[in-house]
C-alpha cells in the first residue's frame, strides 16, 4: 500500500490521483492513520461549561460524547454500549446525570463508570465486574485555550506539539483579548456528497475561487476591499496577504490589514469600532505584526487533518466523514468573549448570513466539492491526476512570521503542503515515522517582539 | 381577564388566503422572484432558527445569544437574496434547477386585528439538481398575513424545518 500511496501525490509538481477522493482502501486507511492518529477537535468548553454538560460528536466515523466533570475536567467516551455496542446518547447536546442505554437499560455516570445494571444479581448473579465494563474513553483528551481535542492514538505527540507554530496564528482568536473566546448558537449541519479533503483544501489555501465561485455573494454583501480579490476574479494584490504553511501540516491564509475580516459584512462599523477600541491591547498582548496587521484581518487557519476556523468571518467548522464520498459539515460562530454582546450578536447573525446553512457565500461551494468528488469515480476519472500547481517554488521566510510562506491569498500553496500531510500520515506505519517540522520557527523572543 | 375565544375568520378569507399561499408557492416555482417579493409586507420578517435534538428531560438552558438562524430577514435582506440569485454568478442555479413546492394543512386563524390573519401550513419542497439527486425538503410554517387594499402580503413567517442535518448542498431557496 505504501508504495502506491507514495505514487498518488507529489508536493513538488502539485499533482493529486483523484483516486485519493474516492477509493473506499484509501478512506479505510484514512480512517485509522489520519483519523486514528490525529489529534482531532472535539468541543470548545464555551459549549459544555458546566459539569454535566455534554456535546455529541465524531472522531472520524465513531460517535463520541464529550462530558464536562465534576472537578471541571473534561472526558471524552465512544458513544457505544459496552454490552451490545448500541448508542447511548441520541441528543446532539444536553446536561446529564448519567447516560441510560435504550437497550437493555445499562447506565453510565459521566466518568463514565457503568452505574446501573438492571437485573444484576439476579440474570448475572453478581458476578459481572463493573470496572471493566466502563465506557470506553478516548486515549487522551487535551485542551488549548479553550479548543479540547482528542487523539485515539498514545504514541503521539503533545498537543502543544502537534499544534506546533499554528499556534501563533491561533493566538489570534484565542488569545488575542484577556476574555478567551467562544462558540456561539446550536450546531449548522449539512451532508455534502463531498470527500472530505475538498473542502479543507477549498478553505486551507484556495483564494483562488473566492472572486470566481462567490461572485454572487460578493456583488451583494462586499463592504471593504480583500487584497483586491474582485468580482469576477478580474483583480488580485498579491502584498496584501500571506499562504503559510509548513506547520505540521496546518495552513494559514492571513490577509495583512487588520480589518478585512469584517469585508463581507454589510454594514461591518460595529466590529471596526471594536477592533480599534482594542487594537492597543491586543498589540501589548501579541506583538506589532499580529496585533496590528493580522487580528481583524480575514484569517483561514486549518488545522490538519479537518478543523477550520476563520477569524474575521468567524466560521469555526469540522468536517466529519461519512465513506469516501460524504461529509457531514458542522459550523459555529466564533466570538471573543469581551467583544459587547451587541458584536456578538451581529457575528452570529453575519456568519449564519454568509456561511450558514443558506450562507450566501457557503451555498456557492458544496455542489463544486461534490462535483469534484463524483469526477473522480469514474473508470477513466480514477485514473487521472488533478493539480495544485500554482506558483510553485515560490516561497520563503517572511519577517516576524513562522512557516514557509508564498505572497498572496491566491496561490496553491498550502494546498500543496496539505497533501504533503496527509501523504506522511499516510505512509507512516506509527506516529515515529511521522515527521515534524515547523519551518522558520521564531524564537520565543522574536515572536514576542514580532 | 380571560380572552373571549376569537370567532373563524370568513370564508372568503380563508379561501384569499390558502389561495395566497398557492400563488406564492408557483411564484417561487417559477423563479418569479419579483413577484414573490411583492407579496411581502414592507416590514415582513422571515425566520428560520436552528435547533438541536435534545432530550425532552433535559434542562440545559438556552445560549445566552440564541440558537443561530438559517434566515433571519427583513425585507432589504431578501431583496439582497434575490439580488444575489438573479446577479447571474450564482452557478448552482445555471442550469434551472427543477423545484415543486406542495402546500398542505393549511390553518387560517383570526387574530385581534381584523386585517391580519395567523396561519398554519405545511411546506414540502421538492428539488432535483444535477442529473438524479433529488431531495424532499419538508418545513411547518406559521405566519401572519396581512390584508392591505386588495392583496394579502406576508407579514411574518416563522418556519421550522424538519431536518437536524440539512440534507443538500446549499438552501438557494425559499420556504
Amino acid at each position: 500500500m505504501n508504495d502506491n500511496i507514495a505514487d498518488l501525490v507529489d508536493s513538488r509538481t502539485g499533482r493529486q490521483s483523484r483516486s485519493i477522493y474516492a477509493s473506499e482502501d484509501i478512506y479505510r486507511q484514512e480512517l485509522e492513520r489520519i483519523f486514528g492518529r490525529c489529534w482531532l477537535f472535539l468541543v470548545h468548553t464555551s459549549q459544555i461549561p458546566k459539569p454535566g454538560d455534554y456535546f455529541r460528536t465524531f472522531m472520524g466515523e465513531d460517535d463520541v460524547i464529550v462530558i464536562r466533570q465534576k472537578d471541571g475536567s473534561i472526558k471524552a467516551f465512544l458513544n457505544s454500549c459496552t454490552h451490545r455496542g448500541n448508542r447511548i446518547c441520541r441528543a446532539d447536546r444536553g446536561n446529564a446525570r448519567a447516560f441510560t442505554c435504550n437497550y437493555h437499560g445499562w447506565s453510565f455516570s459521566p466518568d463514565g463508570a457503568l452505574a446501573g445494571v438492571p437485573l444484576e444479581s439476579e440474570a448475572y448473579f453478581g458476578e459481572l465486574d463493573r470496572t471493566k465494563f466502563g465506557l470506553i474513553p478516548v486515549t487522551k483528551v487535551a485542551e488549548y485555550k479553550g479548543l479540547v481535542f482528542g487523539c485515539w492514538d498514545a504514541n503521539s505527540p503533545s498537543l502543544d506539539d502537534y499544534l506546533g507554530d499554528a499556534k501563533f496564528f491561533l493566538d489570534v482568536w484565542l488569545d488575542a483579548m484577556p476574555g478567551g473566546s467562544a462558540l456561539l448558537g446550536e450546531t449548522q449541519k449539512m451532508v455534502l456528497g463531498t470527500n472530505w479533503k475538498l473542502p479543507v483544501e477549498n478553505v486551507c489555501g484556495d483564494g483562488y475561487h473566492l472572486g470566481w465561485a462567490h461572485a454572487g455573494a460578493m456583488a451583494a454583501v462586499q463592504s471593504m476591499d480583500l487584497t483586491g480579490l474582485s468580482v469576477g476574479n478580474s483583480g488580485v494584490d498579491l502584498d496584501g496577504g500571506l499562504s503559510v504553511a509548513g506547520m505540521n501540516g496546518h495552513m494559514v491564509l492571513s490577509a495583512l490589514d487588520g480589518v478585512s475580516g469584517y469585508a463581507f459584512y454589510p454594514d461591518p462599523k460595529p466590529i471596526l469600532e471594536y477592533l480599534e477600541a482594542n487594537r492597543q491591547t491586543v498589540i501589548d498582548r501579541l506583538g506589532e505584526v499580529r496585533g496590528r496587521q493580522v487580528w481583524g484581518a480575514q484569517v483561514n487557519i486549518t488545522i490538519f487533518p479537518n478543523l477550520q476556523l476563520l477569524p474575521g468571518l468567524n466560521w469555526f467548522r469540522v468536517y466529519h466523514p461519512k465513506g469516501p464520498t460524504q461529509i457531514e459539515q458542522w459550523t459555529w460562530a466564533m466570538a471573543e468573549n469581551d467583544m459587547p454582546e451587541a458584536v456578538k450578536a451581529q457575528i452570529l447573525e453575519n456568519q449564519c448570513l454568509t456561511f450558514g446553512l443558506a450562507g450566501l457565500f457557503d451555498n456557492d461551494d458544496g455542489d463544486n466539492l461534490t462535483a469534484c468528488t463524483e469526477q473522480s469515480r469514474g473508470w477513466r476519472t480514477a485514473q487521472m491526476d488533478v493539480y495544485t500547481n500554482m506558483a510553485l517554488g515560490r516561497s520563503g521566510k517572511r519577517e516576524g512570521f513562522p512557516g514557509d510562506i508564498a505572497s498572496g491569498l491566491v496561490s496553491e500553496h498550502n494546498q500543496r503542503y496539505f497533501y504533503r500531510r496527509w501523504q506522511e500520515h499516510m505512509m507512516a506505519e506509527t506516529w515515529a515515522e511521522v515527521p515534524t517540522y515547523n519551518i522558520n520557527s521564531l524564537t520565543d523572543e522574536e515572536a514576542e517582539h514580532a | 381577564m380571560l380572552d373571549r375565544p376569537l370567532a373563524p375568520p370568513p370564508v372568503e378569507v380563508i379561501v384569499a388566503v390558502t389561495q395566497a399561499l398557492h400563488r406564492e408557492a408557483r411564484l417561487l416555482d417559477n423563479e418569479d422572484l419579483d413577484g414573490w417579493l411583492a407579496m411581502l409586507g414592507k416590514d415582513v420578517s422571515y425566520r428560520l432558527e436552528l435547533k438541536s435534538r435534545r432530550f425532552r428531560a433535559d434542562r440545559s438552558p438556552p445560549f445566552p445569544l440564541g440558537p443561530g438562524v438559517i434566515f433571519n430577514e427583513d425585507l432589504g435582506r431578501l431583496k439582497m437574496r434575490v439580488d444575489r440569485l438573479k446577479s447571474g454568478f450564482v452557478w448552482a442555479e445555471d442550469p434551472p434547477n427543477y423545484i415543486r413546492r406542495a402546500v398542505s394543512n393549511v390553518e387560517v386563524l383570526a387574530t385581534r386585528a381584523d386585517n391580519e390573519v395567523r396561519v398554519h401550513s405545511v411546506l414540502g419542497m421538492h428539488r432535483n439538481r444535477i442529473d438524479g439527486t433529488t431531495r424532499l425538503l419538508t418545513a411547518g410554517r406559521t405566519d401572519l398575513w396581512r390584508s392591505e387594499g386588495s392583496a394579502w402580503l406576508l407579514a411574518a413567517r416563522e418556519i421550522v424545518l424538519d431536518h437536524s442535518v440539512l440534507p443538500d448542498s446549499n438552501l438557494n431557496a425559499f420556504f
